[in-house]
C-alpha cells in the first residue's frame, strides 16, 4: 500500500533530471525523423527573437537618440525601412514553411509517434488491459502521445526566441544602466509560483479523471443506441442522473481542496512581477532621468523611454518565459507515460522456436491460474494433452474456465502454477509470432474491423489470387451469398463509418465471417470459443458440417454450449469450478452415466422428449 | 432539399443562436452569467484605463519635470493593479471553475433528460442520431466557450474602443490607419474560416478514421484478434495511407492560408507599421511630435493591434458556434412520435395485435439544415426487420413462443408490444384498449422484458435487477428470489458484497466482472423481479450452458404458472413447452399452432426443429 503511494507522490514531482531526458527523448525523435523540419525551426527561433529586439527595443533608442541629437531624418528613415524589408521578406519564408511544409513533417512525427504506441500495445499482455493503473497511463499515453511530441517542439522554439529577446533587452537595458538587472531578474524568482500552480493544476486534473469517466459512463448510457432499450423500461436513468450530480459533488470538493492556495500563488506572482518589477523599474527610471538628469549619472529622456517600454518587453519575455520553462515540466510529466508504457517490459517473452506447421502436442501440466486482483483460482490444476488431429470438445457451466484455460493455451497469460509446452518444450520457447499464427480461432467476443470482408478474413495483408480462397472461405461459413450480393462483393468494406457503400451485418452474420477466418488459415490448432451460439439452427448445422471437413487433420478444441456438437468430438472435457470434472468420448461419458450424460439428456430431453431419452 | 445550400447561415441567425445559448446560461447559473458582463465591461474599462496610465507616463517624462505627478500617476497604477488583480485571480481560479462544471452539469443533465425521451427508433436512424442526438455531446463545451467568447469579446470592443478614441485626438492619421486595417483583417480572417471549414469538411473522415485505429489498439475488445493475426499490418498500411492523406489535405490548404497569411502579416501588419514609423518619425523632425508622445503611440498602437486580432478571432467563433446551437435547439424542439396517452394501466387481462404492419419512416424524423453542400446522409438500413400484416392474440396465462430465422422481425415485435415503436399500420390492443391511449411509462412497467441484447449497468446487482429503483428494506426479498430464480444465487454466494457487489470493475476496483452468460441470468432476473403479469425473453438462454438453460426452463414453467410469457428463441429446445407457437418468416406470420400440430403440418417449423433435435437423436439410438 505503502509502496503504492510512494509512486505516486513520486510521479507528480518529476525529477529535473528526468524532466530533462523526457523533453529531450521528444527532441530526439522529431530529430530522427525530420532534420530538415527543426533546423530550420531552431534557425527561425533565432531569427524571429534577434527581430523581436531590433524592431521592439533597439530600433525605437535608434529613433529617439537620432531625433534628440537632431541628426539628418533621411538616415535613420533609410535604417527603419530597411529593417522593415528584412521582417517582411523573412515573414514570407515563414508563412510559406508554416502553411505549406510543416504539415508534412508534423504529421509524420506525430504518426511515428502513435505508430510506437501501437506497436507496444501489441506486445504487452493482456493482463495490462484489466490492470486500471496500468491502463489509466496508457490511455494518457494514447491521448497525448498524438500532440506532445510536437508541442515540445513549439515549446523549444518559443524558449529559444524569448531567450535571445531577453538577452539582447537585458544587454540594452545593462548599457543603459547596469542597476535596472535587478528588475530583469527578481521576476526569476517569482517562477517558483508559477511552478507551484501548476504542480497544483496537474494533480486537480489527475484527481478528476475518474470523475471524467464516470460521467462520460453516464453520456454514454443516455446517448448510445445500445442502451436505450433498458433505459426507457426502469427507472435507471433516475440512478444515472443522480450518479451524475454525485460526480459535481465530488468534483467541487477536488477544486475546493486546491483553489485557494492555487489562487493565492497566483496573486502573488501577478503583484511580484507587475506591480514590484515593472512599476519598480518605471519608478526608478523616471526618478533617474527626471531629478538625477543625464548630466549628473541619471538616465536621458530618451534611454528613459525606451526603459518604460521595454520593459513591458522583458516582463513579458520573462512572464512567458517562466510559463514556456513549466510547459517543459508539463511534457516531461505527459511523456513520462509515454515513455513509461514504451519502456515497459511486456512480461510474457518469447523464444526462437518455430512451431512446426504440422503442429504438434499441446500439453497442459498441472495448471492453476489466478487473474491478479482476484482471490480465487479461476484454474485449478488442469491436466491434459490436445493431439496432433485430436478434436476436443471443452463443456461445462459459465465461468467454469473453459474460456481462460483456451486463453492460456493460447499464452495471452501465463499459467500461476503448472506449465504448458508444446512437444515438451514450454510455450516460452517458442518465437511469439509463429506460436499465435499457428491458432486459427474464432473468440466468444471476436471482433470485426472496419475494413474490407477479404482483409478481415485474411486478417492479413492479401497477395495476389487470393480471392479463390476467401470465397470458399466464405462459402464454407454459409456466409458468402450474403456478401456476394453486396456491390462490391469480398471488397465491401464492414460497417459504414467510413465507407458509404459499407454495410452493416447482424451479429450472427459477424459471426460467419470470423469463422471464415479459421478457414482460410492454415494452421494446425483451431481454436472455437462457442462458434454457434449467434446462428440460426440451420446455419448452425451447416456451419458444424463444413467445420468438421475444414479441421480434418488439424487440432481443435471447441467451446459450446449445445452438447450436440460435442458428439462431434473425439474427445469431451467437461470443466467444473476450475477443473476437469469428466474427461472422455462422448460415448464412455455417456455409459459413465456422470454429469455430462446428465447434461446430455437434460438438452436432449427439451427436444426429443423424456419419453425417447429414457428409453433411449 | 430544395435548400440544400442553406450552410451559409445568415448573421440574423448567428446573432440569435448565440443570444438563444446565453439566455440558457442565464438561466441555467445567472451568476456566470453575471459575471461574464461585469469581467468584460469592467476589465475593458481598466484595461484601457491602464493604457491611458502609461500615456500620460510618458507624456509627462521630462528632465525637471514635476516628478511628484509621476509618482502619483505610478502609485494609481500600483493601486489598481493590486485590486484589480485579487478580483482577477478570485474569479479565475475560485469562482470560475465551480461554476463552470454547474453550468455542464446543468445542461448535461437537461440533455440527458430530453435524450431520454426520444423514440428509440431516434437511435436507429443514423442520420438523426449523428446530427442530434450524438451532436449534444458537445452543447455544454460549446455553452461556456460562447460564455468566455462573449465575455472576452465585450471586454475587447470596450477597451479598443477606448484607446482608438484617445489615439483619434492624439494623432487621427495613425487612428485612421488602424482603423483600415481592422477592416480589412476582418475581411480576410472571414475568408480564411471559411477556407477552414472547408478544410475540416476533408479532413474529417481523415481523422475519424485515425480515430478508429487508435480505439482499435487502445480498448481491450480488439487485443486478442490483433496479436493472432497480421491485422496488425493491415491497419498499419492504412494508418500510413491515411497520413498520407491528411497531409495532402493540409499542404493543399497551406499554400491557400500562404497567400493570406503574406497579405496579413506582411502587408496589413509589418507594412502598416513601418509606414506608420516613418510618418511618426516625419511628425517629430517637424517638431509635431514629442518624444514620449512618440513612444506612448507606439504602445498604444500594439494594444490595439492585439486587442483587434483578438476580437476578430473570438467574432469569427460565433458562427460555429450558431451552427451547434442550431442542432441544440432542434434537438429540444423535438417532439417524440411515440406519445403518452393518459389512462392509467389496468391488470394485465388480454393482449391482440390486428393486423399490425411496420416500418422505420425515417423521413419522419427532422434532419438538421445547415450540412454541406456535398454532404451525403449515411446509408439507412433497408427495411429488412419490418413487419406485415401481423394478427395475433393472447391472453393471461398463456404461454407462447415466437421463433424464425435472423432477421424475421421477432425483435421488431417486441419493439411494439413494449411500445418502443408505433406500428405504422393496425392497432396493438391492451385488455381491448389501444395501447396508444395508456400512460406510456405505466404500461411500460406492466411488461417485463429481457432483451436479446440487454445491457449491464455499471452498479449494483441490485440495482440492475430492480431496473434502478432499490430500496433495502423493501426490496431484498423481492432481488434474492429473482437472482435465485434465474439460478444465479451459486455466483451470489461466492460475492463478498452479495447483492450490493458492483457491477464491472469500471469505477470500482472492488467490481466484478460477469460473464456473457452471468449477465444474461441478471437481465432474466429483471423479468423476474418485475412480477409483471405479462413477461417477453427474447433470446433468453443464447448465453447460458445446458444445465442453466435446462434449470431457467424449470423455473419458468414453475414459478410462471398464471403469467403470460412470450418467448422469442431459435432454440426451438426452449419453444417446446409453448402453448402456441408463432412461426415468422420475413417480416409475416408464417405457421401456428402447438408443438405437436406444428410438427403434423410438416412445415417450415419442422423442418427447422429436425435439423436441431437430428444431433441429439442420432446418438440416443
Amino acid at each position: 500500500m505503502s509502496k503504492k503511494e510512494d509512486k505516486k507522490g513520486k510521479k507528480k514531482k518529476l525529477s529535473f533530471k528526468r524532466t530533462v531526458s523526457n523533453n529531450l527523448f521528444a527532441l530526439k525523435i522529431i530529430w530522427k525523423n525530420a532534420p530538415f523540419y527543426m533546423t530550420v525551426y531552431l534557425i527561425s527561433s533565432i531569427i524571429y527573437g534577434i527581430l523581436d529586439f531590433l524592431v521592439g527595443s533597439f530600433m525605437l533608442r535608434l529613433i529617439v537618440d537620432s531625433i534628440s541629437e537632431k541628426n539628418e531624418v533621411s538616415r535613420i528613415i533609410t535604417i527603419v525601412a530597411g529593417l522593415g524589408l528584412i521582417n517582411i521578406t523573412f515573414n514570407f519564408f515563414m508563412q510559406w514553411f508554416w502553411n505549406v511544409l510543416s504539415p508534412r513533417y508534423t504529421n509524420r512525427i506525430a504518426a511515428h509517434v502513435e505508430k510506437m504506441l501501437f506497436k507496444k500495445a501489441g506486445e504487452v499482455e493482456l493482463a495490462c488491459y484489466e490492470t486500471p493503473d496500468f491502463y489509466d497511463k496508457y490511455v494518457k499515453a494514447m491521448d497525448e502521445a498524438y500532440t506532445r511530441v510536437t508541442k515540445v517542439m513549439r515549446s523549444l522554439n518559443l524558449l529559444i526566441q524569448r531567450i535571445v529577446a531577453l538577452f539582447s533587452n537585458s544587454l540594452l537595458l545593462f548599457f543603459i544602466d547596469p542597476v535596472l538587472i535587478i528588475f530583469g531578474v527578481f521576476p526569476l524568482l517569482l517562477g517558483i509560483f508559477r511552478r507551484k500552480s501548476n504542480v497544483l493544476s496537474h494533480k486537480i486534473s489527475t484527481e478528476q479523471k475518474p470523475l471524467n469517466r464516470r460521467a462520460e459512463y453516464v453520456r454514454r448510457t443516455f446517448y448510445l443506441g445500445e442502451y436505450a432499450k433498458e433505459m426507457r423500461l426502469g427507472n435507471m436513468y433516475k440512478n444515472m442522473l443522480r450518479d451524475l450530480a454525485a460526480t459535481y459533488t465530488d468534483f467541487k470538493a477536488i477544486v475546493k481542496k486546491y483553489r485557494v492556495k492555487r489562487a493565492l500563488y497566483e496573486y502573488f506572482q501577478h503583484i511580484g512581477l507587475e506591480v514590484i518589477t515593472i512599476l519598480g523599474a518605471m519608478l526608478y527610471s523616471t526618478y533617474s532621468a527626471m531629478c538625477v538628469g543625464v548630466d549628473n549619472g541619471g538616465m536621458s529622456i530618451g534611454d528613459c523611454v525606451v526603459v518604460l517600454n521595454s520593459i513591458g518587453m522583458i516582463s513579458y519575455c520573462l512572464n512567458s518565459l517562466v510559463q514556456n520553462v513549466s510547459e517543459f515540466g508539463e511534457h516531461g510529466l505527459f511523456l513520462e507515460d509515454v515513455r513509461f508504457f514504451l519502456d515497459y517490459e511486456p512480461a510474457i517473452k518469447w523464444g526462437e522456436l518455430t512451431v512446426p506447421s504440422e503442429g504438434g502436442v499441446l500439453s497442459v501440466n498441472n495448471v492453476s491460474f489466478r487473474y491478479s486482483g482476484s482471490e480465487e483460482d479461476t484454474l485449478k490444476n488442469v491436466s491434459f494433452s490436445l493431439n496432433k488431429g485430436e478434436r476436443i470438445a471443452l463443456v461445462g457451466s459459465n465461468g467454469s474456465g473453459k474460456t481462460t484455460l483456451v486463453k492460456l493455451l493460447m499464452r495471452f497469460y501465463d499459467p500461476t502454477g503448472g506449465d504448458i509446452s508444446l512437444d515438451g518444450k514450454p510455450l516460452k520457447e517458442y518465437d511469439g509470432e509463429s506460436f499465435r499464427k499457428s491458432f486459427g480461432t474464432v473468440f466468444q467476443d471476436f471482433k470485426l474491423f472496419s475494413m474490407s470482408v477479404k482483409n478481415n478474413v485474411l486478417l492479413r495483408k492479401s497477395t495476389e489470387n487470393e480471392d479463390e480462397k476467401v470465397v470458399s472461405a466464405l462459402k464454407n461459413s454459409g456466409i458468402y451469398d450474403k456478401v456476394n450480393g453486396f456491390e462490391k462483393g469480398i471488397d465491401t468494406v464492414l460497417t459504414r463509418e467510413f465507407d458509404d457503400l459499407g454495410e452493416n451485418m447482424s451479429v450472427g452474420e459477424q459471426q460467419k465471417i470470423a469463422l471464415a477466418r479459421v478457414f482460410v488459415s492454415d494452421a494446425p490448432f483451431v481454436i472455437l470459443d462457442e462458434p454457434s451460439s449467434a446462428l440460426d439452427p440451420i446455419a448452425e448445422y451447416k456451419m458444424f458440417e463444413n467445420m468438421m471437413k475444414a479441421t480434418e487433420g488439424k487440432s481443435v478444441i471447441f467451446i459450446s454450449h449445445r452438447l450436440s456438437a460435442a458428439v462431434l468430438s473425439d474427445r469431451v472435457i467437461l470443466m467444473e469450478n476450475g477443473s476437469i470434472a469428466e474427461c472422455g468420448t462422448h460415448s464412455e461419458l455417456m455409459a459413465q452415466n456422470g454429469k455430462y450424460a446428465s447434461m446430455f439428456k437434460k438438452q436432449a430431453e427439451s427436444y426429443l422428449g423424456s419419453e425417447v431419452v429414457s428409453h433411449g | 432539399m430544395a435548400d440544400k445550400k442553406k450552410i451559409k447561415q445568415s448573421i440574423g441567425t448567428v446573432f440569435k443562436n448565440n443570444i438563444y445559448m446565453l439566455k440558457q446560461v442565464a438561466h441555467y447559473t445567472p451568476g456566470y452569467f453575471v459575471f461574464m458582463i461585469i469581467e468584460g465591461v469592467v476589465w475593458g474599462l481598466i484595461n484601457s484605463a491602464e493604457a491611458i496610465f502609461t500615456f500620460n507616463l510618458l507624456n509627462s517624462v521630462e528632465y525637471g519635470g514635476n516628478f511628484g505627478k509621476v509618482v502619483l500617476i505610478l502609485g494609481i497604477m500600483a493601486l489598481f493593479k493590486i485590486i484589480t488583480g485579487a478580483f482577477d485571480k478570485w474569479y479565475w481560479h475560485i469562482y470560475n471553475p465551480l461554476l463552470k462544471q454547474k453550468l455542464h452539469l446543468k445542461m448535461q443533465a437537461e440533455l440527458f433528460k430530453k435524450a431520454h425521451t426520444l423514440d428509440v427508433a431516434c437511435f436507429d436512424d443514423p442520420e438523426f442520431y449523428n446530427d442530434f442526438v450524438w451532436a449534444m455531446d458537445q452543447s455544454d463545451k460549446r455553452a461556456v466557450e460562447v460564455v468566455e467568447d462573449t465575455g472576452k469579446l465585450i471586454n475587447r470592443v470596450v477597451a479598443s474602443t477606448a484607446l482608438v478614441s484617445l489615439m483619434m485626438t492624439v494623432s487621427p492619421w495613425v487612428a485612421i490607419l488602424i482603423l483600415v486595417m481592422s477592416v480589412l483583417t476582418i475581411v480576410l480572417d472571414t475568408m480564411v474560416n471559411k477556407l477552414s471549414f472547408r478544410q475540416s469538411k476533408e479532413n474529417n473522415p481523415l481523422e475519424r478514421k485515425k480515430k478508429y485505429i487508435n480505439r482499435v489498439y487502445r480498448l481491450a475488445d480488439h487485443a486478442k484478434e490483433l496479436r493472432i493475426s497480421g491485422a496488425d499490418g493491415l491497419l498499419m498500411d492504412e494508418y500510413d495511407q491515411n497520413t498520407e492523406k491528411l497531409i495532402e489535405v493540409q499542404t493543399r490548404y497551406g499554400k491557400k492560408y500562404f497567400w493570406f497569411g503574406v497579405f496579413e502579416w506582411m502587408v496589413l501588419g509589418d507594412g502598416i507599421f513601418f509606414a506608420m514609423l516613418i510618418y511618426l518619425i516625419l511628425q517629430m523632425n517637424a517638431g509635431a511630435l514629442q518624444i514620449g508622445g512618440f513612444i506612448a503611440i507606439i504602445s498604444v498602437y500594439w494594444r490595439i493591434r492585439w486587442l483587434l486580432s483578438d476580437l476578430i478571432e473570438r467574432l469569427t467563433k460565433y458562427s460555429l458556434h450558431s451552427l451547434f446551437i442550431e442542432k441544440y435547439r432542434e434537438f429540444f424542439k423535438f417532439e417524440p412520435t411515440v406519445k403518452s396517452g393518459s389512462l392509467p394501466v389496468p391488470e394485465f387481462e388480454s393482449f391482440e395485435l390486428k393486423n399490425v404492419s411496420f416500418s422505420y419512416d425515417f423521413d419522419a424524423l427532422p434532419k438538421y439544415k445547415f450540412h454541406d453542400e456535398d454532404y451525403v446522409p449515411p446509408k439507412k438500413e433497408a427495411n429488412r426487420d419490418a413487419l406485415k400484416n401481423v394478427s395475433l392474440s393472447f391472453k393471461k396465462g398463456e404461454k407462447l413462443a415466437i421463433v424464425g430465422y435472423n432477421g424475421a422481425g421477432k425483435t421488431t415485435l417486441i419493439k411494439l408490444i413494449m411500445r418502443l415503436y408505433d406500428p405504422t399500420e393496425g392497432e396493438i390492443l391492451y385488455n381491448g384498449t389501444d395501447v396508444r391511449e395508456f400512460d406510456v411509462d405505466q404500461y411500460r412497467k406492466r411488461i417485463g422484458a429481457v432483451f436479446q441484447d440487454f445491457k449491464i449497468f455499471a452498479t449494483s446487482i441490485a440495482e440492475n435487477v430492480m431496473n434502478g429503483e432499490y430500496s433495502e428494506s423493501d426490496d431484498k426479498e423481492k432481488v434474492l428470489n429473482a437472482l435465485d430464480m434465474a439460478d444465479f444465487s451459486v455466483k451470489l454466494d461466492s460475492l463478498e458484497d452479495g447483492i450490493e457487489t458492483k457491477l464491472t470493475r469500471e469505477f470500482d476496483e472492488k467490481g466484478t466482472n460477469l460473464s456473457g452468460g452471468e449477465q444474461q441470468k441478471i437481465a432474466i432476473a429483471r423479468v423476474f423481479a418485475s412480477n409483471c403479469d405479462m413477461m417477453i425473453l427474447d433470446e433468453p438462454s443464447s448465453a447460458l450452458d445446458p444445465n442453466a438453460e435446462y434449470r431457467l426452463n424449470q423455473a419458468i414453467t414453475e414459478k410462471t404458472k398464471d403469467k403470460t410469457v412470450v418467448f422469442i428463441s431459435h432454440r426451438l429446445s426452449t419453444t417446446r413447452m409453448a402453448d402456441r407457437i408463432y412461426m415468422f418468416a420475413g417480416g409475416r406470420l408464417q405457421e401456428e399452432g402447438s408443438h405437436a400440430e406444428l410438427m403434423a403440418r410438416n412445415g417450415k417449423y419442422a423442418e427447422m426443429f429436425r435439423l436441431q433435435s437430428e444431433k441429439y437423436e442420432l446418438t440416443q439410438q
